[in-house]
């Protein structure tokens, strides 16, 4: 008899949460799909439903039933990371692994032969869910023999059971109520206004009844839980990760020889790119140097690419740029990947002057001289004080300009990077108002006050700005900043 | 005015330009005093709903008010108009107007050419960051256009604000100014009257523009520029330029327009054979007087009549009288039901008129309350008109009047505590749900506070926190939105548009004015008052049905004026539905005041109410009328004023009256006195009467103290006292609901469901009423249902009808559905739920909704089996697809009672299948609380726990924080009290607990039983009823 296991780590973004917020355990939980207050719950946890919380129901609404409950959010890639790790704990007890795709907290595992290699299942068993707990997680396995039947029962059993045979499991899955397995809420509430509350009752439902009523989903659902659907373990091949490493012996420091060492490990990895239909989206290059020191690089090309040259190209200027303080004794390449892109798009992209594609490669190859942060640009925000009218934003995608019209030139200002503090010298003094000093001369003509007062709610600004004129500078941009009682240069008008 | 500086501030907005100005038109008027202004203009955008209250604040200050808006053009750029003469006010009003009634609520935009049409009598000021003059193209068109339309009265306006991209605009304005020839004047934009308003001024603005103060950007303004400024720092901030300062005193000055100019006359009905007015309705009201006194009109009715009409007469409302009897006519004639409430049943014209229903002169009640020579105020009558046919009424006022001469008064739409908290925690960017927790906990008046914060899980420390807390209290009854009073009309002989802009309501066919009730009262204008009354709705609906099943034709004139029957149901308090005297204070008051006539009644709806309860009249009137204390009179002149009230004033006439009597007040004097009474906490009004009250009874030989005693009982009645005119008026409608609640159960509760929402009780609660009184009440049913509900013979139920519930009850479920249903059923009976489904076509969520509902009932008798049917359907139509009957059968469990139970509710908000609480009577029972019956019958002071379902909620201001509750079983209601201290300790449980235990002691007198609480708990039952919403009145 083949033997399989189902692992469930119940709520797993829940658990993921409540791993990273311990203090949270004791009171109803759950994970929110985002901010809003009208925001549907995805995941909650025991106390939550002894207070008839269930995933789906609106944020405010399951405050209302629960006022001590908590939420927050769980990031996808914070799912992912845990899945990853979850996979690698689970191929130590076997090698046949089987991720579900639907439901991140869920697992199949071949169990075939394993009692040959443990005391027992239920040992075998019991040790995963000993193992997941080490790391702070809670688990449920369930060995049995079909994969609905264990998990259907993983998804209502705690800890580690291995059950007889098929009798049993199909017998105690009969028992397991309707709201612990992952269906659509919408078909989870019709049901339960139709009394259908285990997923015995649900099985004896006709067939072609539940595909009228309530889709190619529930029916799957539905077969499955009859056995009527042929659905054999599937383990999911561990991947061979993108990434590779040399010692250099003797350390190199020549950057074309350094190149060709990098060239000949791209191209392995780009056969393995090919075979998984993936481009190469950004490129990390890791080197320790014979003197002890580590540098790291990130190059990004221009779009995602297979071609070694390009990548070749940009880390050849990123070198030239930042040269080597000393020879290179180990590397190691790790790349990110991305699809392929729809160049064939391009067929259709209406010709200009102006070539965009050779400015993305231009702005690709600055990137790779004087790295990826430094290429940015100014973004206008809506906002009264001057320095927050322009954000810096890092240059992801050139956009084609779209300049306004206007009837008259503005004023061109420099805009000092941080406001610099003048020295404090009266407007009343005998020589005249010496705003920058001595050196700087009287203030010969002033424009302002204008002012600007604003931010209340946080950190209250009064800034009194003027344009000033002295005899051995153009016109300046200062502010007398009220709450600090001094003024300031804030850059030039020309 | 300081020294020789002198400016006129002459673009302000107050909060009347709604969620953009930050001052009330008052703190603008009061600032400018205080600063030593002698002008204020009030120039509220496209609109003029600011000025009544600032009109009437600035004149008794002397302060000179020059009114005027800033209107917005189509391209998106305005212009400040100033009324200088009536004729520039008149045409203002036309050109808001037409600027409002060509775009959706709450916008508004003109074309240059209009403005220049509409130029006589205004001054126009051009300028200010929205304004073409200041913007970057040159507006030479524009500019050649208005001044040719406007002259000397186009200024450019100069504007500053210490903001820097005013100085370009500036100088390119003043560049224009002089090649056009336009004088300039000085100006800055006031948005409040303080600095200290700039906050809330940006939480206007983010409300307005939906954003949050973090994400507004330069939406809100650059600094605290815009508050009013003192003659002193306006001139510094026009130092280069005291010219244009100057100007702006000489264009006040040439503005002098006020609204005492206005000239209102009331529409002239149209009148046969060249009668006036006067000899027209003279003919009505002695027409009428036959009619009601067919023996012959006595010589006391006939003398009356003759002294109001000469009132009438002399202060010209003649019109307004003839307009009331056609309204009432026509009501007559298209078979709607309508009375006169209000003091207009004090008058003996508007009762032979047929516009009220009591005869004021058998009553002995007072004309001056309705009408008096020295208030010279307009009659205000209010008509009550059965709530489901007000729109006929409303829409045959316009058609008789036209659009142009009738509008209705708006409502101004004001913000409260939980709309303040809502909007205000909004803009600061908490978290919504901790907001909405907050707002919840507020009641409709009570500011937010640090101890609610602190409630709510706030830290009231916190920045944020306080500022939430500042601005939720300082927005309060701040204007949100203009809305259309409930049926307040403005009629005019000429163009109501010519006195004050008319706009268009949110709802289709409705005409809005700019000003509300208040507004129009101020200045004196009539106003006709259409309201709906939900229960002369189902007055109509019992009366049809009566028609209908009985063969009984009644009306209210012909329902008997006295059975012994119906008054042994109102002594018991048996009155739940029946007009008035049906919520829990009028109930507990029933057994002790015991009713037995008619009049009973009107002492019964007037002396639950706020100003005899806090003037402590209820318990001596009480004492009295039960013989435990003789009946005395401080004075033998005040007997005749208070022999029907056994000596206790309790009618806001009899304050009147025992002012006139005991202290020789003329009729007018007393209604003034009336009407400090109503106004004396604000100003202290009242004050003025007392040395005067007290001195002329004492005069009279009526003792100092009980002088003295009178005038505490008088301020004691506040603004709370019933007039015994309204309190007739509605003691009327209570009896007609009273009787036929008691003769004609079945057919009531069908009516008073039909006329649902209306009262105090949940439909639930009516049902089970009825059922206690033994009326069958039958579920809604596809096979038997109409829209509304029905009766059916049923020889077990009461009166020999049972109630059918109609289709309108099932939420979700829209009336042309229902007619569908109807009509195909006409064409045959429905043989099942796929047959039902294929011949009206409904579509599959409507289907399972009527299965949840249990309409399917005659068809498949378990509701879970119908909702299996009904799911198979097609999603668009049943119609569509061929349900079919072969399909393998679905084995499903039955739903249990409670199940039963809880489904209706959550369809249909009731259920005649039982109480949620009666199937969870043997748990109940078991845990040792007994049902309401049982804890009815326990004698007083026992002390007992009690669970039941709350079905209302009240805190009268008059309690003095006393919370009064009322929870149900299935046996009936249990009345709980509340004391401040118990309510505060355990407020978050008696909020929002829906099923709710408590434990306290029985006080029982005079039959009327509560339970005073001491501890509320949950009781956390195994299986629980659904949340049921309860009825809360803060």
């Amino acid at each position: 008899m083949d033997r399989m296991a189902c692992v469930d780590l119940p709520a797993l973004p829940l658990q993921l949460l409540l791993r990273r917020r311990p203090e949270w355990r004791a009171h109803p939980a759950g994970v929110v799909e985002d901010d809003r207050a009208q925001a549907p719950l995805t995941w909650v946890n025991e106390a939550a439903r002894r207070c008839h919380i269930l995933p789906g129901m609106r944020r405010n609404a399951a405050l209302s039933l629960a006022r001590t409950l908590r939420v927050d959010t769980v990031d996808p890639q914070e799912i992912a990371a845990a899945r990853a790790e979850i996979l690698s704990a689970l191929r130590f007890f076997t090698s046949g692994v089987e991720p579900s795709r639907a439901e991140p907290g869920v697992f199949w595992l071949d169990a075939t032969g394993l009692s040959l290699l443990y005391p027992s299942l239920q040992h075998w068993a019991e040790r995963i869910v000993e193992e997941l707990r080490r790391r702070g997680l809670h688990a449920h396995v369930v060995v049995g023999t079909t994969r609905f039947g264990t998990y259907a029962l993983a998804r209502s059993g705690p800890g580690a059971r291995c059950l007889r045979d098929e009798t049993e499991e199909q017998d105690l899955a009969r028992r397991v109520p309707l709201d612990r397995l992952a269906l659509p809420p919408r078909v989870r509430d019709a049901l339960l206004k139709l009394g259908v509350r285990r997923l015995g009752d649900f099985v004896d439902l006709p067939a072609a009844g539940i595909r009228r009523r309530f889709g190619e989903e529930a029916h799957r659902l539905h077969r499955l839980a009859r056995g009527d659907l042929y659905a054999p373990l599937q383990p999911e091949s561990e991947e061979e990760a993108l990434a590779a490493t040399e010692t250099l012996d003797p350390a190199e420091r020549e950057v074309d020889r350094l190149l060709a060492v990098v060239g000949r490990h791209l191209g392995t990895l780009r056969k393995v790119l090919r075979q998984r239909n993936r481009s190469l989206r950004r490129l990390h290059l890791y080197l320790r140097l014979e003197n002890g020191s580590e540098r790291e690089e990130s190059l990004q090309p221009a779009e995602p690419t297979l071609d070694t040259a390009i990548l070749l190209e940009l880390l050849r200027l990123r070198l030239q740029g930042k040269p080597l303080d000393d020879a290179i004794e180990f590397l190691k390449i790790e790349i990110e990947t991305a699809r392929p892109s729809q160049t064939q798009s391009e067929l259709f992209t209406a010709l200009t002057d102006r070539d965009p594609a050779a400015a993305e490669r231009a702005l690709a190859r600055l990137r790779a001289l004087l790295g990826t942060g430094r290429i940015r640009c100014a973004r206008l925000v809506d906002a009264h004080l001057p320095q927050a009218r322009v954000r810096w934003e890092p240059f992801e995608r050139l956009v084609e300009a779209r300049p306004r019209s206007v009837h008259e030139r503005p004023l061109v200002r420099r805009l000092l990077d941080r406001p610099v503090a003048l020295p404090g010298h009266s407007r009343r003094e005998p020589d005249g108002w010496m705003i920058l000093g001595l050196e700087g001369g009287a203030v010969e003509e002033v424009v302002g006050p204008f002012v600007i007062e604003g931010g209340w709610w946080v950190r209250e600004v009064r800034r009194e700005i003027h344009y000033v004129r002295t005899a051995s500078s153009g016109w300046l941009w200062v502010y007398y900043d009220r709450r600090r009682r001094r003024w300031f240069l804030q850059g030039a008008v020309e | 005015m300081s020294g020789l500086i002198d400016y006129a501030p002459l673009w302000c907005h107050s909060n009347h330009s709604f969620l953009e100005g930050a001052s009330h038109p008052s703190e603008l008027i009061e600032r400018a005093v205080e600063l030593g202004l002698r002008h204020l203009a009030l120039t509220d955008r496209d609109g003029v709903y600011g000025v009544v209250r600032a009109h009437v604040a600035a004149r008794p200050t002397g302060l000179h008010l020059v009114l005027g808006s800033e209107i917005t053009v189509e391209d998106g750029s305005t212009l400040l108009l100033l009324v200088r003469d009536a004729s520039g006010w008149r045409q203002l009003c036309r050109l808001i107007t037409r600027g409002r009634r060509r775009c959706p609520k709450g916008e508004s935009r003109v074309g240059w050419t209009e403005i220049a049409e509409h130029a006589e009598g205004l001054i126009a000021l051009w300028g200010g960051a929205r304004s073409l003059l200041a913007g970057e193209p040159d507006p030479v068109f524009v500019t050649r256009l208005l001044r040719e339309a406007f002259g000397d009265r186009l200024h450019a306006l100069v504007a500053r604000h210490r903001r820097e991209e005013e100085v370009p605009a500036e100088r390119r304005l003043r560049e224009r100014a002089a090649r056009a020839g336009l004088w300039t004047v000085a100006a800055h934009e006031v948005l409040y009257h303080t600095e200290s308003r700039r906050d809330l001024q940006d939480v206007l603005t983010c409300i307005r523009h939906g954003r949050t103060l973090s994400t507004a950007g330069t939406r809100t303004a650059a600094n605290r520029g815009h508050a009013l400024l003192s003659p002193v720092r306006f001139s510094m901030l026009f130092a280069d330029d005291p010219d244009s300062v100057r100007r702006s005193v000489e264009i006040a000055e040439r503005c002098t327009f006020s609204l005492d100019e206005l000239r209102y006359r009331y529409p002239v009905e149209d009148l046969p054979d060249g009668r006036t007015s006067a000899q027209h309705l003279h003919q009505l009201t002695f027409e009428g007087a036959r009619e009601r006194y067919p023996e012959g009109v006595p010589g006391d009715v006939r003398a009356q009549l003759e002294k109001e009409l000469a009132l009438i007469h002399e202060l010209e409302y003649d019109g307004y009288f003839l307009t009331m009897h056609e309204l009432v006519r026509f009501c007559r004639r298209e078979g709607i039901l309508c009375q006169g409430r209000g003091s207009a049943a004090n008058s003996a014209v508007c009762y032979c008129l047929g516009i009220t229903a009591v005869d004021p002169v058998r009553m002995g009640l007072l004309f001056e309350r309705f009408l008096s020579r020295e208030r010279a105020e307009p009659p205000d009558i209010d008509l009550d008109i059965q709530n489901d046919r007000r729109e006929e009424v409303i829409q045959h006022v316009y058609a008789r009047y036209g659009r142009d001469r009738a509008a209705m008064v708006a409502n101004v739409i004001r913000y409260r505590s939980r709309s303040a908290v809502r909007e205000v925690g909004k803009v600061l960017d908490l978290p919504e749900v901790e907001v909405d927790r907050l707002a919840r906990l507020l009641s409709y008046d009570h500011p937010v506070t640090g101890e609610l914060l602190r409630d709510a899980g706030f830290d009231p420390e916190s920045p944020v926190h306080q500022h939430l807390l500042r601005l939720s209290v300082e927005i309060q009854d701040f204007p949100r939105h203009l809305s259309i009073h409930p049926g307040g009309f403005l009629l005019g002989h000429a163009p109501v548009h010519d006195l004050v802009p008319i706009e268009n309501g949110s709802m289709e066919g409705r005409t809005v004015i700019q000003w509300d009730k208040n507004d129009v009262e101020d200045l004196g204008l009539f106003k006709v008052d259409l309201l709906g009354l939900g229960m002369l709705s189902a007055i109509d609906g019992c009366f049809r049905l009566l028609r209908r099943h009985r063969g009984m034709e009644l009306t209210m004139a012909t329902v008997p004026a006295h059975d012994e029957p119906t008054f042994e149901r109102i002594r018991a308090a048996d009155t739940i539905g029946v007009f008035q005297i049906e919520s829990r204070a009028q109930m507990a008051m029933l057994p002790r005041l015991a009713p037995r006539q008619w009049y009973d009644l009107v002492i019964e709806v007037a002396i639950v109410r706020p100003g005899p309860i806090s003037g402590g009249m209820v318990h001596p009137y009480l004492r009295r009328r039960n013989g435990e204390e003789p009946v005395t009179y401080p004075h033998s002149c005040l007997e005749p004023v208070l022999r029907k009230t056994l000596g206790v004033p309790l009618f806001q006439e009899q304050v009147m009256q025992l002012a006139m009597a005991a202290a020789d007040y003329t009729p007018g004097e007393a209604d003034q006195l009336r009407r400090d009474m109503a106004a004396w906490r604000l100003a202290g009004r009242l004050e003025r009467h007392r040395d005067r009250l007290i001195q002329r009874m004492v005069a009279k030989g009526i003792e100092r103290t009980f002088a003295e005693r009178v005038f505490e009982q008088i301020r004691g009645f506040g603004e709370y006292g019933f007039p015994e005119s309204h309190a007739a008026s509605f003691a009327l409608v209570a009896w007609v609901s009273a009787w036929l609640k008691c003769h004609h159960p079945a057919t009531f509760l069908c009516a008073l469901l039909d006329a649902q929402p209306m009262g105090f009780y949940s439909p639930a609660t009516l049902i089970e009423d009825a059922q206690r009184h033994g009326v069958a009440v039958f579920p809604v049913d596809v096979c038997h249902s109409e829209w509304n509900c029905t009766l059916e013979p049923c020889p077990d139920s009461t009166e020999g009808f049972a109630v059918r519930m109609g289709l309108r009850w099932i939420k979700g479920l829209r009336e042309g559905q229902a007619d569908g249903i109807v009509h195909a059923r006409a064409r045959g009976n429905f043989v099942s739920v796929g047959d039902f489904a294929r011949r009206t076509g409904l579509e599959r969520a409507v289907l399972t909704r009527l299965a949840e509902a249990g309409a399917f009932g005659s068809l498949r008798g378990q509701r879970r089996q119908a909702l299996w049917q009904a799911q198979a359907l097609d999603r668009e139509g049943g119609a569509r697809l061929c349900l079919d009957e072969r399909e393998a059968r679905a084995r499903l469990h039955e739903l249990d009672w409670l199940e039963s139970i809880e489904w209706d509710f959550r369809t249909s908000a009731h259920s005649v299948r039982g109480h949620p609480l009666a199937p969870l009577r043997a748990e109940l029972s078991r845990r040792g609380w007994p049902d309401a019956r049982t804890l009815n019958a326990l004698p007083n002071g026992r002390r007992v726990a009690y669970v039941g379902q709350v079905i209302n909620r009240q805190r009268p201001k008059t309690a003095g924080g006393v919370v009064f509750m009322t929870l149900e079983d299935e046996t009936g209601f249990v009345n709980l009290v509340l004391w401040k201290q118990v309510y505060q300790r355990q407020a978050r449980l008696a909020r929002t607990l829906s099923l709710l235990g408590v434990r306290g002691r029985i006080q029982s007198e005079s039959g009327v039983i509560h339970l005073v609480v001491e501890e509320v708990f949950d009781p956390a039952l195994d299986r629980a009823p659904q949340r049921r919403g309860s009825r809360d009145f803060h």
